[in-house]
């Protein structure tokens, strides 16, 4: 029989696809041709196999890793339905600069954060792949690809071949997963809650039984009852354990729960043999109790994840699905949302959640941002405005032009970030979850050599002092430690309009020393107003009233293009008319009024009539003068930000120096640093200078630059920590670690506040846990605990670290 | 059950992902013609030969068990040590055990004619007859689980470990294409096949030390 054989992988046996040994094994001849197999088992089967005609078996087989599983051809079709472009719109973005297309993609059966790595490790070599974050809080991948080099179909099949099952996120089945999964656990601690009180009474009374001189038979019956309990505990209630453990063995990383599932199951076991020989000693009610406690914890950080997960995702599933669209003449018609091209005309009514990011196609209109920002004035949008999807139409019906619909909408982006963070470990957290995944590998070597000695010592001791060590020393708080902090102060912050784009910086938080402020947007609100004005009352004949001359101002910046012009046209109701206007550039205006000459402009334009001339606000920049003498004195500027001064100065009083940086003139800052009480001051700085100070400063210890994020970028990129304002609108653009949504500058002390908090709470949770598990480990080899006081012990301290953690969620 | 026996199930079972590798494809290529009663008795005939084997040396070192007893815990000290070994090649640590499965194979090159006969048989006898030439092949696993047979102290309860140990590879042989395919890939992982090995280490330690113990005492 003439087969093919495939080509033998490089440097692995052909039969059994193990690594050759170092001499390169031995070889097995076969169709004429020499093969490389690495013992000589393999070199048997091989030429066996050839033997007896069964060749075709390596033509077939399946010849990659051995985590590769073929899936069945059902499976594989219905993935390929995804490949359909239209369908795939519906739940991916994609990057019109880059042709990278972004999903996210939610996977049922995941246990853990080895599965994540699992997934991680198993996509990123695919072709094409550019990103794959897993989200293990939420079961939900992010994966950024390119097209044309992979399809969206092997994406899911590799995923199918780990033995998950990853379908397209839709928010709307998530809540119904959510739910499922809390039905879970809430099904499972029932049964071991119930089982868990009556094994203990037992316990109790088998217990002070033993003192008084238990009859035998009576004994005997509350130990098979105890057995009868225990059992579904066991089966049933136990189940996250061992899947999670089985997970996170197959990833090679094993986990807490392995040591867990070993000692639940040999505790069974062995106590069930005691039952059944009628001897010995009995645990039942350890392993009721540790399961009881342990899915207790599992529940509780389930919901807490829940509930950051969700606050996120809930905004999208408010989006409506349908819209009214005006089509060619005029007539409405209701169509899904999924079907709306850009550009399309739609309506929404009063009182409506508006469906699509687009522009206004009307004068003005008013809406609510409530859902994106926490901000629930309306906002006034004009002709032209970005009108975004998620916010509320306040007034009349409103037209505008769709621009983005579902996936690529602001809102949708906003949410993504949300869960990148959520995705996105600190070094804290990894830190801690392999400190955790060491312990679990020492912790299993610990119990060996427990073993061992205590065989050696006494072998009837030994094996119960084992399990305590396994149970004891479990580092379960551990692992909670960290994570649980995270979710919670990246939800906290989420609900005060703080979007944590890098979960890293609550880490960083408390190395700060210096916070460095822009002035122009950050501090002040980037609109110009008329701040003060001082009238010279002169002594010549044509005394002018303010309004006149607000009048007269208003009617010669009319003609102006310069930025602080714009605020000056809008002064008094007065219209009068000016001639002879001619524009000055860098000076300022001329022009005429009742064969009068007046100037309009800056310090330097006015002093060539006057040269001697004072001006009496030291902070006025734009000047009105006759020929005979200067009239008015007006100072244009931008508004401090609310609670800006207030911000700054508790800031100050938690130890943060506040230096501003700034662009203008030095007379435009000084006065709002020290209406701000801030002493450190740089003036006239280009970006690049800008830069220079922050990097400067940054040798002597870690800053954080808070600007706007579309002019001081470069200048947000060098700092440690860097904070942006942003409208919504402007979200993505911004590359900040952390963003300010509400437009309050105030934000920046519950941020600061927020990460220090969480920070606390991640050190006292992984302190305690080192503590306890480090105590306990002498304890437990030393044989001073019984399995039931290790169970105590390990759920006590797990509970205590989730339960420090949930305090961020208030 | 004894502990004894209990290892040697325990071999069988925990090679459960070595199995697949070596033969479980095999064992499939030959199911995509068998019915699944072939394939029972192919795995018999198998398990047959391996109670052989072990009743085989479990008759020739009951001699020396009856010689001296410290000669029995000897040979449990060298079984620990075969199931040490044994761990550390499922964990994929230290591959000695390869070089064991040469002393199998001479006797192989006597048995390979049978082989060759028996392939073209499709009866139930000549399926138990492949099956039962299966039970030779080297096999680092198979003679670790001897080295147990051979201290059991008769050849009876050496035909039983070997066939305690059969069965525990039958899970893995037999239900091949029955297993979910997700099971499969785990038992495969090394994650696995490392558990397994670390588990077989602690038990051939902990015989051990009850041998040491023994020793000691005696």
């Amino acid at each position: 029989m003439a087969v093919t054989l495939p080509e033998p992988p490089a440097g692995l046996c052909f039969h059994c696809l193990q690594p050759l040994p170092n001499h390169g094994g031995y070889s097995v001849q076969l169709q004429q041709r020499d093969y490389a197999v690495c013992c000589y088992g393999c070199q048997a089967v091989a030429q066996t196999i050839a033997e007896q005609g069964l060749l075709h078996f390596y033509q077939f087989r399946d010849t990659r890793n051995p985590l590769n599983v073929p899936l069945v051809p059902e499976e594989l079709q219905r993935f390929d339905a995804y490949d359909d472009e239209r369908l795939q719109q519906q739940f991916t973005r994609d990057d019109a600069n880059t042709g990278v297309r972004e999903t996210a993609l939610s996977v049922e059966g995941m246990t853990c954060s080895a599965c994540a790595w699992l997934i991680e490790k198993h996509l990123a070599p695919l072709p094409g792949i550019s990103k794959v974050t897993v989200n293990a809080s939420s079961e939900r991948v992010t994966i950024a690809w390119q097209p044309q080099h992979t399809k969206l179909s092997a994406i899911l099949k590799h995923i199918a071949e780990l033995g998950y099952r990853a379908l397209p996120f839709q928010s709307a089945s998530q809540e119904h997963d959510f739910k499922k999964r809390r039905r879970y656990f809430v099904t499972r601690l029932g049964v071991a809650g119930l089982a868990t009180m009556q094994v203990m009474m037992i316990a109790v009374g088998l217990y002070f039984g033993m003192v008084s001189d238990l009859d035998d038979s009576l004994r005997q019956f509350l130990w098979w009852m105890s057995l009868l309990l225990a059992t579904p505990v066991l089966l049933f209630s136990a189940q996250p354990f061992y899947l999670s453990a089985l997970r996170s063995i197959q990833a090679q990383r094993p986990n807490m729960d392995v040591p867990v599932s070993l000692a639940l199951l040999s505790t069974y076991i062995a106590s069930t043999y005691a039952t059944i020989t009628d001897q010995g000693e009995i645990y039942f009610e350890s392993v009721c109790m540790f399961t009881f406690f342990l899915l207790l914890g599992r529940y509780l950080e389930l919901l807490a994840r829940q509930r950051a997960v969700s606050a996120a995702a809930n905004l999208i599933k408010l989006l409506p699905a349908v819209a009214q669209r005006k089509n060619g003449d005029d007539q409405l018609e209701y169509v899904a949302v999924a079907d709306l091209q850009a550009d399309d005309l739609v309506v929404v009514a009063a009182g409506a959640t508006i469906p699509v990011d687009g522009i206004l196609a009307q004068p003005s209109a008013a809406v609510s941002e409530a859902l994106m920002t926490g901000e629930s004035r309306a906002i006034e949008k004009r002709v032209g405005d970005t009108v975004l999807a998620g916010s509320v139409n306040q007034q009349q019906i409103l037209h505008l032009q769709v621009t983005a619909t579902q996936q690529n909408t602001v809102l949708a982006s906003i949410v993504a970030l949300q869960d990148l963070a959520l995705s996105r470990k600190p070094k804290w957290v990894e830190n801690a979850e392999s400190l955790a995944q060491t312990f679990v590998k020492q912790v299993l070597v610990m119990a060996l050599v427990t073993f061992l000695i205590w065989t050696w010592i006494a072998p009837s001791e030994a094996f119960w002092v084992t399990i305590a060590v396994l149970v004891a020393t479990c580092p379960c708080a551990l692992a909670l430690a960290a994570p649980t902090a995270v979710t919670g102060a990246i939800h906290n912050l989420n609900k005060q309009g703080v979007i944590v784009r890098n979960a890293d910086v609550l880490t960083r938080m408390s190395a700060i020393k210096t916070v460095f402020v822009d002035k122009t947007g950050t501090l002040t609100d980037g609109q110009f107003s008329l701040l003060q004005h001082y009238q010279h009352s002169s002594n010549s004949a044509s005394e002018h009233t303010l309004d006149t001359l607000l009048a007269l101002t208003q009617a010669l910046e009319r003609y102006s293009q310069h930025p602080l012009a714009l605020p000056l046209q809008h002064l008094s109701q007065t219209q009068l008319d000016v001639e002879a206007v001619q524009v000055q550039p860098s000076y300022g205006v001329a022009g005429q009024w009742q064969q009068q000459s007046l100037r309009l402009g800056s310090l330097a334009w006015v002093r060539q009539w006057h040269p001697d001339f004072k001006p009496q606000l030291a902070s006025a920049n734009v000047f009105l003068a006759s020929s005979t003498a200067v009239l008015l004195e007006l100072q244009v500027g931008d508004q401090l930000r609310d609670g800006a001064a207030d911000t700054v100065a508790a800031l100050q009083r938690l130890g943060l120096n506040v230096v501003m940086l700034t662009g203008d003139r030095a007379e435009l800052a000084a006065p709002i640093a020290a209406q701000l009480g801030i002493t450190e001051v740089h003036a006239h700085c280009l970006p690049a200078d800008k830069l220079a100070l922050l990097a400067q400063r940054q040798q002597q210890h870690p800053v954080m630059m808070i600007g706007d994020g579309m002019n001081d970028g470069p200048v947000l990129a060098q700092a440690d920590i860097s904070v942006s304002f942003a409208q919504a609108s402007d979200l993505a653009r911004s590359a900040a670690d952390a963003v300010l949504l509400r437009n309050q500058f105030s934000a920046l002390l519950p941020f600061y506040q927020t990460a220090l908090r969480s920070q606390r709470i991640m050190r006292q949770n992984v302190r305690w846990a080192l503590v306890y598990n480090i105590a306990i480990l002498p304890i437990a080899m030393l044989g001073l605990i019984t399995p039931y006081f290790a169970a105590l012990g390990m759920s006590a301290s797990s509970l205590l670290v989730l339960l420090n953690s949930l305090r961020l969620y208030r | 059950m004894n502990v004894d026996a209990f290892a040697a199930l325990l071999m069988g079972l925990a090679g459960a992902g070595h199995c697949l590798m070596m033969c479980g494809g095999l064992a499939g290529a030959l199911g995509q013609h068998a019915t699944w009663r072939q394939l029972l008795l192919y795995n018999c005939g198998r398990i047959t030969s391996y109670a052989a084997a072990g009743a085989l040396l479990g008759a020739a070192f009951t001699t020396l068990a009856n010689a001296s007893i410290d000669g029995l815990i000897y040979l449990r000290l060298l079984a620990a040590l075969l199931l040490v070994l044994l761990g550390l090649y499922y964990g994929g640590w230290w591959l000695g055990l390869r070089h064991l499965e040469a002393i199998g194979k001479p006797f192989w090159r006597l048995l390979q004619p049978l082989a060759l006969r028996s392939r073209n048989g499709r009866g139930y006898s000549s399926v138990i007859l492949a099956g039962m030439v299966w039970g030779w092949l080297p096999c680092g696993l198979v003679y670790s689980a001897l080295s147990w047979a051979a201290l059991s102290g008769s050849a009876s309860s050496g035909a039983w470990y070997m066939m305690l140990f059969g069965l525990g590879t039958l899970p893995a042989m037999m239900a091949f294409g029955w297993l979910s395919k997700t099971l499969q890939s785990f038992l495969r992982s090394q994650g696995f096949r490392q558990l397994m090995g670390l588990l077989l280490i602690a038990y051939g330690l902990w015989t051990a030390v009850i041998a040491l113990r023994q020793l000691l005492a005696s």
